[in-house]
Order: structure tokens, then sequence, then C-alpha cells
């Protein structure tokens, strides 16, 4: 199933201008459950995603939020010449259509 | 301990505060108004140029809310991070406002005007006895960048605010603060818990957007001696044990811990809980003091003067090879002005939305092909003519391209207007984003006092 079908919001924003954080928040414990069981929100997952480095990513399970939080550099600096995306509010969509499995890949 | 009632009235000020949602708190009587009035999120330009984010207008009809609701009641109003970036201009504009609106109405009181913009020398001083250090994934600072800036700023903490109320204020416009200082001040001098008003303070600064739906209305947060109380002031808006959770992570990098001035929230024990439909009390962040106080500054550079032309287009035939277009006509270009203007001296981007104008080349891409894509040929030079004359070869190059297999020789693209170029004038780059170690959290913000 897409991960759109199952979270209630999937955003990205700017954490300060050298950093985009990306929230996905789920309706109910069992979606959160579930795609943490699935184990699909992994670093290698978001780099091929994004085209940055795996050691520029950090993912934090909030269950108090019910979410996951995904952190990396900005390749481009917030505003600089030939950013795209300044409040970095458009980058949330190579996340709508992940996969998400029934049961963790091994 | 009694209840504190502290009143956010808005995360943007100058955007519009909604009218009845901030009458509703004012009759809940708060202790204080506070407001947050920028932001570092806009991007470079505002620091830079020294120019505030929302039109004057309806930056005056904010102010004009909160000055008169806490004349009329006696509150302290205080507003932070003024005139969006929180330098010198920007402080003296909405002081401007404050004044005016003051001599319109007929009010009298004592107003604190607290400074953020930090001299050069000063800050080229700390660096040289290694006290300042990147404030996450940024080069170390050097004596050029800081030369460089156009303005540094930065953000105090709660200290020169209290200082400021403490001297009598009724009405506190600061510079560039961090945000949670605006709404830690009071709480902080009647010496509730750090860790709780610390807490409260970072979610109330966004207004109601920790709500379920989240919005911009005034949000007023009830502080308690072992907890505090969420309440949107718009009565459909609901802080339910969730959605506040859930905005730790709002433009955070880590949800469970955010450094300050002089310490850190520890956020890992954090509880919430909903009282009734609209209603979360909230408990147990803690407050874990720094060794060292530091503050953050901000600096923005000039990098060049920008000129656009914007044009989109149709032919499925073009659209196709787009990516190849966008990469020959800047080559062509170079190649035509070299002598005259060098290509190490310009920076000429193509943005070809509807395909990969917003995602840019690192993410992969889909094989779908659009029925129209719009073209920005985006110029940076050293001055606007410069800018104007690689804007307007780059325009005429790609207009009459000629990529293989074309039919449509009139011209390859359609212009909404003329001119087409567009010159937007000087552009900025953030060059300073560091923290920097200081002895007194008071030296860094003078504080005017004026009897208005």
């Amino acid at each position: 199933m897409k991960l759109r079908k199952l979270a209630r919001v999937i955003r990205s924003k700017n954490a300060g201008p050298f950093l985009l954080t990306l929230d996905v928040l789920f309706p109910t414990i069992e979606a959160f459950e579930r795609v943490k069981d699935s184990g699909v929100i992994n670093v290698g997952t978001i780099s091929k995603l994004y085209g940055v480095p795996p050691e520029s990513i950090k993912i934090i399970p909030y269950p108090p939020g019910l979410a996951f939080k995904i952190t990396m550099v900005r390749p481009i600096v917030s505003g600089d010449i030939v950013d795209t995306d300044v409040y970095g509010a458009q980058q949330h969509t190579p996340l709508l259509d992940l996969n998400v499995p029934l049961h963790r890949s091994t | 301990m009694q209840e504190l009632r502290c009143y956010a009235a808005s995360g943007q000020l100058g955007y519009g505060i909604p009218k009845d949602s901030f009458n509703r708190g004012i009759k809940k009587k708060p202790h204080f108004i506070g407001a947050d009035m920028g932001s570092i999120d806009v991007g470079p330009f505002h620091l830079g140029s020294g120019t505030m984010a929302p039109g004057k207008a309806s930056a005056k009809r904010d102010l004009e809310l909160l000055l008169r609701a806490s004349r009329k009641s006696e509150i302290p109003l205080i507003i932070g991070s003024a005139g969006t970036a929180g330098g010198k201009p920007h402080l003296l504009d909405t002081v401007e406002m404050v004044r005016e609106i003051s001599s319109e109405h007929g009010f009298h009181f004592r107003l604190a005007v607290i400074h953020a913009e930090i001299e050069k020398n000063l800050i080229k001083s700390a660096l040289t006895k290694g006290r300042i250090r990147p404030c996450g994934p940024v080069p170390d600072l050097t004596a050029h960048e800081v030369d460089r800036s156009v303005r540094i700023v930065a953000q105090m903490g709660t200290e020169p605010l209290i200082s400021a109320l403490g001297a009598g204020a009724g009405v506190v416009v600061a510079g560039r603060a961090c945000d949670t200082s605006i709404f830690a001040a009071i709480p902080q001098m009647r010496g509730y818990d750090r860790g709780l008003f610390m807490h409260m303070a970072k979610i109330i600064e966004c207004a109601s957007i920790c709500a379920e739906p989240g919005g911009r209305d005034p949000i007023m947060g009830y502080l308690y001696q072992d907890s505090f109380v969420l309440e949107s002031q718009h009565p459909l808006r609901k802080c339910t044990a969730v959605s506040v959770a859930a905005h730790s992570l709002y433009e955070q990098a880590d949800p469970y811990g955010f450094s300050e001035p002089g310490g850190i929230l520890d956020l890992r024990n954090a509880q919430f809980e909903e009282i009734d439909e609209w209603r979360t009390k909230v408990w147990g962040a803690q407050w874990i003091p720094a060794d060292k106080y530091t503050v953050k500054l901000e600096g923005a550079c000039w990098v060049g003067v920008r000129c656009i032309v914007i044009g989109g287009v149709t032919d499925p035939i073009m659209i196709a090879q787009i990516d190849k277009i966008a990469e020959q006509v800047p080559k062509l270009v170079r190649e035509l002005l070299s002598e005259e203007i060098p290509p190490e001296t310009y920076h000429l981007t193509f943005r070809i939305y509807g395909f990969n104008g917003v995602t840019g080349p690192l993410m992969p891409r889909g094989t779908f092909v659009p029925q129209e894509v719009f073209i920005m040929v985006d110029v940076v030079a050293k001055d606007a003519e410069t800018a104007k004359t690689v804007c307007g070869v780059a325009k005429q190059n790609l207009l009459h391209f000629g990529y293989p297999g074309r039919l449509a020789t009139g011209g390859n693209l359609a212009f909404p207007f003329t001119p087409p170029e567009i010159l937007v004038g000087d552009t900025y780059r953030f060059n300073v984003y560091h923290l920097m170690e200081v002895d007194d959290p008071l030296a860094l913000f003078p504080i005017e006092l004026h009897d208005i």
C-alpha cells in the first residue's frame, strides 16, 4: 500500500536554512506501527529517493505524535542562487508513493 | 502558583490576525500578549536588504489591534523579531509604526526598543578567541565572511526582554529574538518551571498551528506550577494530545530536543493529555542548562542583481527534448557573450517548471510528458545592466533555438506579457549561521526606553 493512503500528513519544510525536514504523521497507532514494522522508512530508501548521501540523513520515529521525522542536509542552502524551493515546502512528493509492504522486508 | 495566561496573538505578525479569535482571547484576561514578527524561513533577502516582508498596511493593522488591546487592558505587549529579520532598519520601521499608531490613538506608555544587530568588530573579536562555531552543517566562520555580510543579527534570549519589562516597559519591540523568548520572559520573571514554560513557548509561538486543523488564530497558554494547558481561540481548532505532540516536529530537526540560549529543552519525558474536546494539558519537559551561554548569529551577503525572463512552451517536440535544450542554450549564450561578459561573472540558470523546476537535478524523474512547461531564465550578475543583457541574449537564443525535428519556426516561447524580462533586483545569500558564546546575555542587545 502506498504511504499516502496510510498517512494523514506528509510534508517537507526547512529546519533552518541548511536542513530539510520531512514529517510523516499517521491518523492511528495501527497505521504508525504498520509503517514502523515494515521498516520502509530507512536511510537507504530516502537516500535513493532524494539523491542525497546516506550520512546526511537522520530518521527519528516519534511515537507521541504518531510520526516519523526525516532530516537531511539541504544540497543547496535555502535562498541560494540555484535554490528551487526557499521554504523547502514542496520536497515531500517522493514519499507519497513509497510502497509500504505488509511485513518487514528481509 | 497562580494561573498565568500567556496570549500568543500571532506567529507571523503583519499578515492579518483574525479579529474575532483575537477578541475572544482578550476577554479571558491574559496577563500579557506576545507576537512573533520574524523568521529566517523567508530566505536571506529581507535580512540583507533591510526590508520588511509584509506590506505596511497589514503590518500596521496587526500592530494596532495588539496595541489597542494591550493599552486598554494595561497588560504588556511583546513583539519579537521586529520587521521580519530583526536588524536595525527592521526595528526602526516597526518602532515608527508603533509611534504612528500611538499618536493616532493617544496611547501613552513606556516603550522598550531592543537592538539585535551586532557590530562586525565584536564578531571578529569573538572569532579570534575561538568563541564562534557553526550551527549545523555550515562552514567555519571567517573574518572575510563577516566583512562580506551586509548585516548580522543575533537571536536574543529571555534576558533582554526581562530587563526591559523590569524597567517598566508596557510595550517591548525587540529585534531578532528567539521565538520562545517572547513567551518565556514573563513566566521566567514570575518563577515558573523553566522546562514547562519553554515547552509552552515553543508551541504557542506558532499561534494555532498546533491545533487540528491548524491555523493562524491566536492561542492561549495557561501556565501552572506543574503543567500548562493549550487552547486555540478559534472555536473549530482543537488542541488534541496528538496534534500538540506532533507540533514538536514542525520546522525542527529533532522533536525530542531544542537548543536555546543557555540550555537545551529536553522533551523525551513530555506528556500530553486531553482535558476536553478543545484543550490539552502538557507536562514533563526538562530544561538542561548549558555550560556556556550561546546566541545564534544570522547574516546575509549580497551576491548580485537578478533579472528573469518567463515564457511557456506547448510544442511536444520541444518538450520531449527540453532537458537538452536547457543545457545547450546557456552554452550558446556563454559563448556569444564570452568577450564582453565573461561567463564566470554571472549565473545563468534555466528553471523548467513541469519538468524539474522544483525537484532540481538530484531527485529521480518520472516519464510523464506534460502538455505545457513553464520556463524561467534566471540571471544573477554584478549589476542590473549586465543581468538584463545576459537575460535578453538568453531569451532571444531560446526563442529561436533550432532543436532537432523543429516544425514551429515562428518561435519557441509564449510570453504572457511584454517586456518578458523582469528585473528582480538585489539578491542575497545566507553566509553566517553560527553560534557565539557570550559572557553576558544582555551585552549584545542594548535597550532604549522611551516614554510615549
